[in-house]
């Protein structure tokens, strides 16, 4: 057990009087969590976009001209107790032209050429449950659609959805490259940082080891050092972050980063500051040699 | 049952003990022994391996072969959690003092106790206790590059004797202080051997203690020699 008062005063005398070299420090590992957070922040809006693409997923099913509506009905029934079926709603022929004229009013001019006689044909949209809008579950479930009787054309976006479920993908793939190179830098900073506290030390390390200092006594306050340089380069890159994010509001249409994600980057500031001062102390230490 | 349980009837003993460094050889085959309250004088002309065979003895550095023993404790059965307990056996005084010189005199001498988890008023009651009897009270709170060099080893002695070692280790204690406070020194060595704590000091000046109060130890590159050898080494 590690007496916890002189390890704070050891931590404080390490911290006191280097102003310069911790000035230092603290700004590396904060450019380095600029750089993370910058990252982390486009990365959660293109989330949230194709999050919000990725909830209007869906199939859509257009239906013969001979297909009344009790019998389009009666077919949505029957879809919607297929499996990852969400939802299904019925377009009439009126309501698609009304949903024409609403959603194209500039290309109106098309369905007054065609004349009174021309109508839209009914379809039946379906919403899908979250876990089937991808590409394999959906182009499955469109094939069987496609089979029914008085179906004419399945639409469901199969364009556009391959890419977005790949790009879903490498965003996660940055994300963990991004976090791993950002975990090795800030280490490598820390440790350095260590080092120089420990050789700068060396005089108070020589005198504790002699004096029969525990190995944790001796690694503590340096390991608080490191903590406390983690966290405060991680929090200062937040903020720093933050204030860029909220210049840029008004220009870029985006949004800054949610708490659960500011946690996990203070956490893993916090990880990478007690992993960089271990590595830092393991090569610095005095032990007894053969 | 293991060595450090047995009672104790050799505090230090070194038995054909070898060290290298980068196939330089310090020390060869030294054996010799140090008894419970005994003062013992390791003495020899610089470079002859004074400083490495304390450093053996609060197990710094280990010997390339051969045994080291003290208080117990045996460098060839040492844990890693051995190390800690063996050297707070042990009081170690330098020729440059080694005081830190970023706190008081207080905080100097009541950093072994720290490192060893006493209890903050323990410290104090010991700390004051030990500084008065040093006539040292009135410079707790002074920082040590306000105090004298017979001052400075002074806070050094009390530094490496508050939590009452079995052995206090002197390197050349006197070798930075003038020869009336070196006096002062040594006998505060002498009185320390007397409560119990077994000395051994090391100097190149064997003529500071009287023959009567300490047993020799000549050593000579990295070898003891027979103490009758230190005349020839000094005509030389």
């Amino acid at each position: 057990m590690i007496p916890a008062l002189p390890m704070l005063r050891e931590a404080c005398l390490n911290i006191r009087g280097k102003r310069a070299s911790l000035l230092t420090t603290f700004l590396m590992v904060s450019l380095s969590f600029v750089v993370f957070d910058t990252f982390l922040v486009v990365t959660w809006n293109l989330r949230c976009i194709l999050e919000r693409e990725q909830r209007a997923v869906g199939i859509e099913v257009f239906l013969d001209g001979g297909v009344g509506e009790a019998a389009a009905r009666s077919m949505a029934d029957m879809i919607n107790g297929m499996d990852g079926v969400m939802s299904v709603y019925y377009v009439s022929p009126a309501e698609a032209e009304a949903l024409f004229r609403a959603e194209i009013p500039e290309r109106t001019d098309l369905l007054d050429m065609m004349g009174e006689d021309f109508h839209l044909p009914a379809s039946l949209q379906i919403g899908l449950l979250p876990e089937w809008r991808n590409t394999e579950r959906i182009s499955t479930l469109a094939a069987s659609l496609s089979g029914f009787e008085g179906v004419s054309d399945v639409v469901y976006g199969e364009d556009y959805l391959p890419g977005l479920t790949g790009l879903i993908g490498t965003l996660h793939k940055l994300d963990l490259f991004a976090g791993t190179i950002i975990l090795v830098g800030v280490s490598l900073v820390v440790a350095g940082a260590v080092r120089l506290a420990v050789a700068r030390r060396s005089l108070t390390v020589e005198m504790m080891t002699i004096m029969g200092a525990s190995d944790g006594f001796v690694r503590a306050p340096f390991l608080f050092e490191g903590l406390l340089s983690g966290l405060a380069g991680s929090v200062g890159g937040l903020l720093f972050t933050y204030a860029v994010s909220q210049i840029l509001s008004g220009s870029i249409d985006h949004s800054f980063l949610p708490g659960r994600w500011i946690g996990g980057v203070i956490l893993l500031g916090a990880a990478t500051g007690l992993a960089g001062s271990w590595m830092g102390l393991s090569s610095s230490l005095p032990s007894p040699r053969k | 049952m293991p060595f450090r349980f047995r009672a104790v009837t050799l505090m230090i003993r070194f038995d054909g003990v070898y060290r290298s460094y980068s196939e330089w050889p310090a020390l060869e085959d030294v054996s010799f022994s140090v008894e419970p309250g005994e003062f013992v004088v390791l003495t020899g002309p610089s470079g002859a391996g004074k400083t490495t065979i304390l450093r053996l003895i609060w197990m710094g550095d280990l010997p390339s072969r051969g045994r080291v023993e003290v208080a117990g404790y045996s460098s060839d059965r040492m844990r890693p959690a051995d190390f800690p307990a063996l050297r707070r056996k042990i009081g170690v005084v330098f020729q440059d003092f080694k005081l830190l010189p970023d706190r008081t005199v207080f905080d100097n001498v009541a950093l072994p106790l720290q490192v060893a988890g006493t209890s903050t008023r323990a410290v104090r009651k010991r700390v004051f206790s030990l500084l008065g009897e040093m006539g040292l009270s009135h410079r707790r709170l002074s920082m040590p590059h306000e105090l004298s060099g017979g001052e400075q080893q002074r806070v050094a002695v009390a530094r490496a004797m508050v939590a009452h070692p079995s052995v206090l280790l002197a390197d050349e204690p006197t070798g930075n202080l003038d020869p009336v406070v070196s006096r002062r020194v040594i006998e505060l060595l002498v009185e320390i051997n007397r409560s119990g704590t077994a000395v051994l000091m090391a100097t190149h000046d064997p003529r500071q203690i009287p023959p009567r109060l300490a047993r020799l130890i000549f050593i000579e590159q990295g070898r003891i020699k027979d103490p009758s050898d230190i005349q020839s080494v000094e005509a030389r």
